[in-house]
């Protein structure tokens, strides 16, 4: 059967996206302009949510080969493609090192001189050291992606199992990098944003809500590209539902790691650790804080709980939608909270300076999105799992 | 096929094209033949450990638990060492039965069975040693809230009260699960045998099965829903033990890591134990072309991944340990490895990290000595595990005037003896009178068991 | 008896079970067994598609497709599952909530005696229970309608095949379609290996509506009734009180004003360190004096609804193991400690407040003080209390109007 997609994205999704991009960098630099300190707290949110898709994609890959399943294989593409940020990480980190000093407490040295914890955190969060681990991250990252995405490509040539084989060993290497780069990622980008607080399950945390947000785009950009005809027709029911599935499934173990974390530290009551719960129920920002119990768990798993929802493309559609705005959402509870305590109000802000930073998620991978689908196939056309993933019934 | 199957990881489960009647022959022989030699000298000796452990038990019972090695300072010993250790252990059960269930491995169908019985018999073990360990146990019908004339009610904050709720359930709930399974196996077995009084036992036991497909509808369906509630369920047991010790303020225990880190370890563990039993058992019972190499190397494979998360675990408490800037916690964790007990620590590490990453060797994945010894040491590491929380996190208070040292009696080891006599003793006695292997799945995924026109073009 | 047993034994060993199911001359199916699961679905269609209602499809495991083939409807297990289900959540929630909340509040850590996050394990492991329990319960009994065990088609050739290796259909002649020579044709026509005619077993033409009601079924009922209840109360008010089960009395230990041989001083109680007082502790002004000092301290709280019911409460909890619950002084210790005497005699009734209040806080006798155990508030509440059973316990009948 012929595997080659029928059609060209249209070209008005590079067009739509590039306005959004110019939109959104307008309303980011007046942000910056207006309120600096804030809006280098939006743009750390902003660039944790790249990290999460192009990340999170990546390990989806990895985890079609490690596990050996084939229902995946037709929708890998999409995952290689939105993993695709990964050599952009790069280029968007160094707003981040700019504003450092408005983020990260521990880089005032006169701080760090009179304080016995931070003195004792130095060897570890101090500037230089921050800066090999970004880059030993980035470095690993980049590598395998352009490894993977290498074999995976070559593979549509001439179809040589060698490449399935390849990339099966590379995953196996890459699950414990991945799971380790992203903790100490996280620990880095965001734990250290309050450095007094610590807690052993956040990269478990972070990894949680990374695989949650991969899945749901990987099922959002499915879905879209299902409804315009750009799916092979034996894609239907089966797929979607498994897809549904993980999402739910996932949602739910990050449900499962706040509760842990919720709960250990509510009920030990140490005030080393609670004021950084304290901190997201003072004011309103209780209010987020059960919102975020809401939206990211309660409702979803209602919603997603029968199956008949798994199975129709429009409300999987708008679920998808859901959790990715769930993960924004929780991305703002982790990092904001700081931002808010320091400049003393009590409670969340959330206005125009934000608005600009999700508009420029969503133009950079409609725009990448599109340019690496028109130079690539849009389904592994010679993966020797692909028959089978296309024939996928339950 | 228009791709190699080896890259798929889509082998055929059962590699030769049994008949039906070879897979009821081979699956229900020992149930239908007399024991062998081998089998009676493998219940005397687990017989001997359980008679041992009753003696123990019996003691304890009238002396109290004065005869045990715990004291002031380390006042949870080997009771709720072995407890966790045995709760973990079932872990695998559950997860072989339910979460492959739900990831669709069909190769799962081989162990299924025997890992749920696994399961049963593992948590009355474990609940052996939290029963006899509230010191008075002809009392524990006190920990179940239940209306009275004191008008007191149990205390649903204590985490200990967690525990009886979820161990509890989880003991019904894996039953159920089991006996639900066994329904179908009954009807098999009522048919073929020969015997009045089995004959009416099965009949009794299979409720009247009639394997009609209107019942197979909803039976389908209700095993989905029981997989899908024993999943969180698993999840949530291991999550409550972990509870028990993470919700205190003791440095080592109170660390916001331990749910899905004792989760993980428990599924380590059982894993570990199924592995070890089930090399015995395909090869006593001749099932090595139902329970094939091929399942072994799976289940090898997760071995090695959840150890590698296990050892995530430490290496993250280690590192938070430091990075708090809290010295009781560093100071717990320098103990821990460096301490009077580093040695059960690096016990720990070797069995649990180390040696497990020999299996990403695939020589050692499918070679059945070096994996033997190897499970062997996952059981050992993941014990001392236990040990190495619940011991050394308490033998070095925040008081050093009440430091001490832990030493086990006869009495403990005797027990923790026995409850391997139990467990074992339930095993040989489960494999003589219930078909060991889920014998309707197993038919359900020997090639050519489905109809071809339902999906053209390749298997699923 | 014995003899009797023995010989059924051997005779259902020997296979001549006494209770050998005997069939009538009715047919009660025609059945057909096929060798492949193709053949099967395929069968299946073709009679759901002629438009029979009563027929049943029998296969050695599920076999996929078959729902469909059949026309059957999605099964509604997951309805009843998620209803029982939620049913679960509210009643751990519920129960937490009172238990924990409202009837009986024990300060713990500091922490609200009622707690979302604390509850969740329990609402969920509850959740589960209830959930595996409905839904293996409307599985076997609802929607398999088992057990049925008189189901004509057990023991048959049939029945025997479709458990091991062949794939079935079977077409009850209840069926309003249902002509035998037709059905044997179709089978016959569709490649069946085998037809059979299945006959009602005789015990169903008994028509024994409800076996419940049957004298063998009661009488054992009864016996199990009464063979419970026997072991149960033998077990709670004997066997847990014999050796070895010891009580917390009778550990070793020192008792208060016991000699202890672990301090210099021969002392088993022991004074608090020198200067040190309780968090909280406020001294009582006439510890150790005699009832007489007391009689002028009065009550300070409002004798309302909450005070007596605070009273009950803590009445009900640490008095009325020895002074009953009504103050009768009938102790439920089982004379493990000397009975009281009553509390409404009217040597107590003409007690002060201050008086009752005095005994509980210091001791009388064999009573030790319980101000360690119970509050000042509620000393005086359950003071209200005592006040309220005496004049309860002592009703007149003018009281009546």
């Amino acid at each position: 059967m012929e595997l080659q997609n029928k059609k060209e994205i249209s070209g008005k999704v590079t067009t739509i996206g590039f306005i959004l991009l110019g939109v959104g960098a307008i309303l980011i630099a007046a942000s910056f302009m207006v309120n600096k300190e804030r809006a280098f707290f939006d743009y750390l949110i902003m660039y944790m949510f790249i990290i999460s898709i192009a990340l999170g994609s990546l390990a989806l890959v990895a985890l079609e080969y490690l596990v050996g399943a084939n229902w995946s294989t037709p929708f890998r593409r999409i995952s290689e493609f939105l993993s695709s940020m990964i050599p952009l990480l790069i280029l968007l980190v160094i707003p981040v090192i700019l504003g450092m000093h408005d983020l990260y407490h521990w880089t005032h040295q006169e701080a760090v001189e009179t304080d016995p914890i931070l003195k004792g955190k130095e060897p570890y969060l101090n500037n230089q050291f921050f800066f090999i681990r970004l880059g030993i991250y980035f470095v690993v990252w980049f590598l395998f992606f352009i490894a993977f995405i290498k074999n995976s490509k070559n593979q549509d040539k001439d179809g040589n199992v060698i490449y399935t084989k390849r990339n099966t060993t590379l995953s196996t290497v890459f699950a414990p990098v991945f799971m380790i780069t992203l903790t100490f990622c996280a620990v880095d980008l965001m734990m250290s944003l309050e450095p007094h607080w610590y807690s052993t399950i956040y990269g478990v945390y972070y990894f949680a809500g990374t695989i949650v947000a991969a899945f749901a785009s990987l099922t959002l950009i499915s879905v879209l590209l299902k409804q315009n005809g750009y799916l092979d027709p034996r894609i239907g029911n089966d797929h979607f539902y498994s897809m549904g599935t993980m999402m739910f499934g996932f949602n739910i173990f990050w449900a499962y790691i706040a509760f842990s974390q919720l709960v250990l530290q509510w009920y030990a009551d140490i005030p080393e650790e609670t004021f950084w719960y304290m901190m997201r129920w003072e004011g309103s920002w209780k209010y987020v804080s059960l919102g975020l119990l809401f939206f990211h768990f309660v409702l979803p798993f209602l919603i997603l709980l029968p199956r008949s929802v798994k199975t129709n493309l429009n409300r999987l559609k708008v679920m998808s939608i859901w959790l990715l705005v769930a993960h924004y959402l929780d991305l703002y509870w982790l990092i904001m909270p700081t931002y808010t305590h320091k400049a003393g109000l009590h409670g969340p802000v959330f206005g125009w300076n934000e608005i600009g930073f999700p508009l420029v998620i969503i133009g950079l991978f409609m725009i990448i999105f599109r340019r690496k689908s028109t130079k690539n196939n849009l389904m592994p056309v010679k993966d020797p799992k692909l028959e089978a993933g296309l024939n996928f019934h339950l | 096929m228009s791709y190699d199957a080896t890259y798929t990881k889509e082998l055929p489960l059962v590699p030769e094209r049994n008949s039906f009647k070879e897979i009821d022959d081979v699956i229900l022989k020992p149930v239908d033949s007399k024991p062998t030699k081998k089998w009676w000298i493998a219940i005397s000796i687990s017989g001997t450990a359980l008679a041992i452990g009753l003696f123990c038990w019996t003691m304890t019972v009238m002396y109290g638990i004065g005869l045990w090695g715990n004291n002031n300072t380390i006042g949870w010993g080997f009771d709720i060492v072995n407890f966790v250790f045995w709760i973990g252990i079932g872990h695998a059960g559950t997860l072989i039965s339910a979460i492959l269930f739900l990831f669709r491995q069909k190769w799962r169908t081989a162990i299924a069975r025997f890992a749920e019985a696994m399961t049963i018999f593992a948590v009355l073990c474990a609940t052996m040693f939290v029963a006899l360990h509230t010191g008075r146990p002809w009392l524990d019908g006190y920990l179940f809230p239940y209306p009275n004339q004191n008008a007191i009610w149990v205390n649903f904050l204590s985490p200990l009260n967690w525990d009886v709720f979820a161990v509890n359930t989880y003991f019904i709930i894996s039953f159920v699960f089991w006996t639900i399974g066994l329904i179908p196996d009954f009807a098999t077995m009522r048919d073929r045998t020969k015997s009045g009084i089995k004959k009416i036992v099965y009949s009794v036991l299979s409720l009247g099965w009639s394997n009609s497909n209107r019942n197979w509808q909803h039976y389908e369906r209700a095993y989905l829903i029981l997989a899908g509630i024993s999943t969180p369920l698993v999840l949530s047991v291991h999550t409550i033990v972990s509870f028990d010790f993470a919700v205190s303020i003791i440095p080592g225990w109170h660390t916001t890591i331990f749910p899905p880190y004792f989760v993980a370890g428990a599924i380590f563990s059982g894993f570990g134990m199924v592995l070890t039993v089930m090399i015995f058992v395909r090869k006593i019972f001749d099932m090595e072309h139902i329970i094939t190499l091929d399942h072994i190397e799976k289940m090898n494979k997760i071995l090695l991944a959840t150890g590698t998360m296990v050892g995530y675990a430490y290496g993250m408490e280690m590192f938070m340990a430091w990075y708090s800037g809290y010295i009781f916690e560093q100071f717990a964790f320098l103990n821990r490895a460096f301490g009077p007990y580093w040695w059960a620590y690096w016990i720990m590490v070797a069995c649990n990290v180390g040696f497990p990453q020999l299996f990403w060797f695939k020589k050692i994945r499918r070679n059945i000595p070096i994996m033997f010894v190897l499970v062997l040491l996952v059981n050992v590491g993941m014990w001392f595990e236990r040990f190495v929380i619940i011991v050394t996190s308490l033998h070095r208070d925040f008081l050093p005037s009440s430091w001490a040292m832990y030493f086990p009696t006869m009495y403990d080891y005797g027990i923790l003896l026995g409850s391997f006599g139990l467990f074992f003793t339930l095993i040989l006695l489960f494999v003589r009178v219930l078909p060991s292997v889920a014998i309707s799945e197993i038919k359900a995924v020997v090639p050519g068991a489905q109809p071809t026109h339902h999906n053209e073009g390749g298997s699923h | 008896m014995i003899n009797k047993l023995i010989n059924i034994f051997k005779k259902v060993n020997e296979d001549q079970n006494p209770w050998k199911d005997e069939r009538s001359e009715n047919v009660y199916a025609v059945a057909a067994l096929f060798n492949t699961p193709n053949e099967i679905i395929h069968a299946a269609e073709k009679v759901s598609g002629d438009g029979y209602k009563d027929f049943d499809v029998n296969t050695p495991y599920p076999v996929h497709g078959m729902d469909d083939a059949m026309k059957l409807k999605p099964t509604r297990l997951g309805w009843f599952s998620f209803a029982l289900g939620l049913t679960g959540t509210l009643t751990a929630l519920s129960m937490i909530f009172y238990m924990n909340g409202i009837d009986y509040n024990n300060i713990i850590g500091g922490k609200p005696f009622f707690n979302f996050p604390p509850s969740i394990p329990v609402t969920f492991a509850l959740t589960i229970l209830f959930t595996g329990l409905t839904t293996a319960g409307v599985l076997i009994a609802l929607f398999s309608k088992l057990p049925w065990l008189n189901n004509p088609l057990l023991d048959s050739d049939y029945s025997k095949a479709t458990s091991q290796d062949k794939y079935g259909i079977y077409i009850k002649s209840s069926d309003p379609k249902f002509n035998q020579s037709e059905v044997e044709n179709l089978f016959k026509s569709l490649g069946s290996s085998a037809v059979s005619l299945i006959y009602d077993s005789k015990v169903n033409e008994k028509k024994i509506k409800t076996p419940i009601f049957e004298a063998g079924f009661i009488k054992i009922l009864i016996g199990v009734a009464i063979a419970t209840s026997a072991i149960t109360y033998i077990t709670l008010n004997w066997l847990i009180f014999q050796p070895p089960f010891d009580w917390m009395v009778l550990q070793p230990k020192v008792l208060p004003q016991e000699k202890s041989k672990i301090f210099a001083d021969g002392f088993g109680m022991r004074e608090p360190v020198a200067g040190t007082v309780a968090r909280g502790y406020m001294p009582y002004e006439y510890k150790g004096m005699p009832d007489s000092v007391v009689k002028l301290l009065s009550n300070p709280l409002p004798v309302n609804e909450k005070t007596l019911l605070t009273g009950q409460k803590r009445y009900d909890t640490y008095c009325s193991p020895c002074h009953g619950n009504y103050g009768k002084g009938d102790s439920r210790l089982r004379g493990q400690f000397p009975n009281p005497p009553s509390l409404l005699t009217d040597k107590l009734i003409n007690w002060t407040d201050g008086n009752i209040y005095h005994v509980i806080t210091n001791g009388q006798n064999v009573m030790s003080s319980y101000a360690k155990q119970i509050s000042r508030d509620d000393r005086w509440a359950i003071v209200h209390y005592i006040r309220a059973l005496q004049r309860s316990q002592n009703a007149k009948d003018s009281d009546l109007n």
